[in-house]
Formats: structure tokens, sequence, C-alpha cells
């Protein structure tokens, strides 16, 4: 995709447009993008000094010396690699030769940033720095972005928008907001939020009025909110997928005519807080408990899904159908 | 052990070459140095002819396995296209043929297009012997290079051949200096194209070297001065590129 817009690849169809101008013939030099790459892509024999200035010093993006000097300087000193300018990469470590290859693009004022997973190579500690830096940047840079992460956090932390992609089909743009609370479909709900999303399968039932959840077995606990109801009769299914951010399901270990009966499974504490995983009918749920929590297996827990937070989701094709609440409404203007 | 196995005749030449021809074969480390073989052998300027056509036919047969050698290891290396390893293969393969197999119908064909007894016919010729070499090892070079740093460079606003001359060369660079090196010895000592695809217009050293075999007395000592002097420029350009020929330059350019 990047390649697509860097004019490395030349699409087999559709059309790709900058400012309103057709660029699918222009050559990657002659489309004026920056672009970070996964591996870096440094070239080995200059130094990260003349690495850092190559775009300037090009035919198409020439620079008076003076002025180089004074560019590279200044990215140098933002990524804080002013002290390495005469080592060659191969003298650097990965976190260096990352931030001379953020440093290459950051020199030139494209139409555009192209950043395949520019932070991926990091160690952790480093990321979580360079991804407030980034931000940061960005602010100040104004220029649109196009960045290419795994990392959940990153995009949500970073983006305006985001366009999830799955198996190169695009499967919702959103805001980070919109994405998080109104997945377009189950993929795109499991893949932010860690823990993961718990997504079961429900039956609607209808009875005194109300319309309630079967959930694993249980039907009597959890009615519909009213906006959700109209939505799902709307839809007309009679099963449907409930999404339950981790968040959102309560614990406890002493039993309540309104919860549901669970086992307990598995227990990860993570320091600040812990992932407990617990069994019912079958199915394996996860959720967030105090890192202190002392469970044994198979010891049994009751169980309270809070449905003002739950996502819905058709069960044949996996595409959202509604949520209580107002959050990630798309704001109008 | 295997040092002195393989410098012994080296040495064992040098010393012949300062002996004089009555001295030949009753002294072995004991005898009057001369350089009276290096003064015949410079006496007249034809060996000096001889040489001179052998760095000609030498250099521009590598030069000219460059110019060629260069692109196609490129293509092999970075394009996917059909037949691209038999096409690779049948490079190699020139070096398979003896060329005692080959150099009949050679003869044959040189003969009858007016290549024979020219230096442009035996550059041909030895170019089958240099273009080999260069492209299979400059093939492993441009492999080690990423195609991302080339992408790199054309987002950075370069055309695809300012790529290839400012990144691409420059990585290639040792390979290219061993590459060229090794085939130019290979086509410098090469003996048989020489004796057999020309005739007395472009005599080369090695060929030069049998016509100290006179009909009554084989001058060992000439014969073994010529060799010397033709062995001296690929020990000086040896040891002058020997900085050059580090591996390893591409590293760190990429995640490894």
């Amino acid at each position: 995709m990047l390649n697509l817009i860097a004019g490395i690849l030349v699409p087999e169809e559709g059309v790709i447009t900058m400012n309103g101008n057709v660029v699918n013939s222009l050559e990657p030099e002659d489309r004026n993008v920056a672009m970070v790459f996964e591996n870096y892509a440094l070239y080995p024999h200059l130094t990260v000094f003349e690495n850092i200035a190559s775009p300037l010093r090009s035919p198409k993006y020439r620079q008076p010396e003076g002025k180089i000097r004074e560019e590279v300087e200044r990215v140098a000193k933002i990524l804080r690699i002013d002290w390495l300018l005469q080592r060659l990469p191969s003298e650097l470590s990965n976190g260096q030769r990352q931030r001379v290859s953020l440093g290459r693009a950051l020199v030139r004022n494209p139409e555009v940033f192209l950043m395949d997973e520019p932070l991926t190579h990091l160690d952790a500690k480093l990321r979580h720095q360079m991804r407030a830096e980034f931000k940061e940047m960005q602010a100040n840079l104004n220029t649109t972005t196009i960045y290419v992460t795994h990392d959940y956090l990153e995009a949500l932390s970073l983006a305006d928008r985001i366009a999830v992609l799955n198996q190169g089909r695009i499967e919702q743009i959103g805001t980070p907001d919109e994405i998080y609370y109104r997945p377009a479909t189950e993929f795109v709900a499991e893949a932010f939020g860690e823990p993961e999303i718990n997504i079961l399968t429900a039956g609607l039932v209808n009875k005194d009025g109300w319309m309630y959840l079967n959930l694993l077995g249980d039907s009597d606990h959890f009615a519909v909110p009213g906006r959700v109801r109209q939505a799902l009769e709307e839809h007309g299914a009679d099963t449907v997928r409930a999404g339950f951010r981790p968040k959102d399901i309560k614990y406890s270990f002493t039993g309540d005519p309104s919860m549901l009966r669970a086992s307990v499974y598995s227990f990860e504490p993570l320091g600040a807080k812990a992932i407990l995983t617990v069994q019912a009918d079958g199915q394996l749920i996860r959720l967030i408990a105090a890192a202190d929590l002392d469970v044994k297996p198979d010891q049994p827990i009751y169980l309270k899904f809070n449905v003002e937070e739950a996502i819905f989701f058709d069960s044949g094709t996996g595409r959202f159908i509604a949520r209580a609440g107002e959050k990630g409404v798309r704001s109008v203007g | 052990m295997y040092a002195l196995f393989a410098l012994f005749p080296l040495f064992w030449m040098l010393l012949i070459s300062f002996k004089h021809d009555r001295e030949m074969f009753n002294t072995i480390f004991v005898f009057h140095p001369t350089l009276e073989n290096y003064r015949v052998l410079f006496s007249t300027g034809e060996y000096i002819g001889y040489f001179m056509n052998n760095v000609f036919v030498s250099v521009g047969a590598v030069l000219l396995s460059l110019v060629v050698g260069v692109p196609a290891a490129y293509a092999l290396a970075r394009f996917d296209f059909k037949g691209k390893e038999d096409l690779a293969f049948t490079f190699l393969s020139f070096r398979f043929a003896p060329e005692m197999l080959v150099i009949l119908p050679l003869f044959l064909i040189y003969q009858r297009i007016g290549l024979y007894d020219t230096a442009f016919g035996l550059i041909w010729v030895f170019q089958l012997i240099s273009l080999p070499f260069i492209i299979w090892i400059l093939r492993g070079y441009f492999e080690d290079i990423s195609p991302e740093i080339e992408h790199a460079a054309r987002v950075d606003g370069y055309s695809w051949w300012r790529v290839f001359l400012k990144i691409n060369m420059p990585l290639i660079k040792p390979g290219m200096v061993a590459a060229a090196l090794l085939s130019f010895i290979f086509v410098w000592n090469n003996f048989t194209f020489a004796l057999l695809l020309a005739g007395q217009d472009v005599v080369t050293t090695t060929v030069a070297s049998l016509k100290y075999i006179s009909s009554d007395t084989v001058h060992y000592g000439q014969m073994a001065a010529a060799v010397t002097i033709s062995a001296l420029p690929e020990v000086i350009l040896a040891l002058l590129i020997q900085k050059h020929l580090v591996r390893g330059l591409s590293m760190g350019a990429v995640k490894g």
C-alpha cells in the first residue's frame, strides 16, 4: 500500500491521486513523498550525516550546502542523533538506525510522509518515548502522514483517522474513537484492545415486553437497552454476536442471582493489573482483574456483563449492528 | 607447508632468471647472479611489444566483461524473469568447456570472419573467461543490497540511473574489484586461446615464452626472466587493490 503511494509499485488497477492529480504514472522521485522503511534502508557506505542529507542533495530537491548542514543538524537534534552524524550505519544500534531513517524523511518537506512500522524494531521503552515525540512532531509539522503499524496503541494514540486493513481490504476507516467504540466488524473489534474483546454468540429472547440476550445459556439477566433493541429489531435476526470489552465485565466470588456462574481458567498478573481468563459454558472469557487477586484454577466465579457497553454484530457477516450509548458517534462538523 | 609448496616454483623461477645459461644445470642455490637474461630480453623491443599486447587484450577483455557483466549481474539479482536460473547457468557453463574442445571451431570461425590474429578477436574470446566470473561474483553482491535501499533512494529524489551509480556501484565495488582482478589473472595467463587464435601480430607474453625454445637449446634463463616479468603486473595489481578486497560493506544498512 505504501509502496503504491510512493510509486515503487504500480497498481494493477485503480487510481492514485495526490492533491487532485493522478500520479499513477509518476516515478517515485517525482512524487514528492518521504518514506520511512520498516528495515530502515540506510545507505551503508554513507555516514549518518550523508544519509540524512541525501534527499537534499538529490537533483530533485537540491538545496545549497549551508542549508543542508543546518537542516540535517536541526533534524538530528530532534531525533537526538546529533552526536552520531559522522558514523556509518553499521556502527549504530537498531534504534539509532531507525531514527536516522526517520531523519532522512523529516529533512524534507514532502506532500506526504509514509511510515512503514517505524517504531516496531525499537525496544519497548524507546518505542513509547518515540511515540510521544511523534505526536509532538506531527502537531508541529502539519503534513499528512500515513503510518502503518501493527500496534493498536500506536494507531489509537497517533492517528486522526485509522484505516483498518484485513487481508488487503479496508475494513473500516474512522477516528480512533469510532474504531474503538463502534468497530465496523468483529475483526476490527478484536484488533483493538488488549486483552482482546470477548465476542459471544447470543440468542435474542422476548420476554415480558423486554428483549433479553441468551448468553452462555442464561437468558434472564441481560436486558437489551432500548436504543439497541430498536436496531436489533430492525435487523431482524434472532441471534447476534455480542462483544464485551474485558473492562466491561465485573466479577465477584460471592454468588448473586443477577450474575453468571463461571470457573477460573487462568490468571496472568501484569504488574498494575492482571488478565483473568474464566470459562463459562465451554467458552473462554477474558477480563481485567486486580493484580493482587488470589485465585486458584477451577475456582467458581460470578460475572456481571455490562450490556450498556456491549457491541452487537451480525452473527453471519460479523458486521456492526449497534451499540448502546453515545460513545464514538461521529461528531458532526 | 602449503605456502612452501605454492611459492617454491615461483622462487625457483626467480632463481633461474638470474642464472647464466652455462650455470643452469650444474648449480642450485650458489651461482653467479647475472642480469644477462633480462638484458637480452629487453635488448630488442620485441618482448615489450608482447607485454603491451597482453596488457591490451587482458584489460580490454576485463573492461568489456565489466560493461556487459555488471548490468547482467544486476538483472539476474533483481528481476524475476522466465529462465533466469538457466541463463545464469549458461553463463557459468562457458567455464565448463575445455578450451581445447572449443578451440577448433573457434579457430575456423575466426578465420572465416577475419577475427583471427586480431587484438579484438582475442578480447572477444577472453571475455568468455572473464564474463562468467564477473557475473557470478557480482550477482551475489547485488543480492546483498536490499531493494528497499534502492526504493529509499528513488523516494529521496534520485532517478533510476543515479541510484545505480550512487548507491549500487559503491556497494558492489569490493566485489567488482575482486572479480575484475580474478578474471584479469585468468585472462592474462591464458595460453591456449592466445596461441591458437593469434599468429604473428598479437603475440602475448605467455605465448612468447615459447620462443626461447630454439632448435638446439632451451634458454631457460631468458624464459624464466620473461615469465617473471609477465607475472609482475598481477602481483602489483593484487597488492595495490588489496584494501578494496574487503567484504561486508553492506552491513548495517537494513535490519539484519
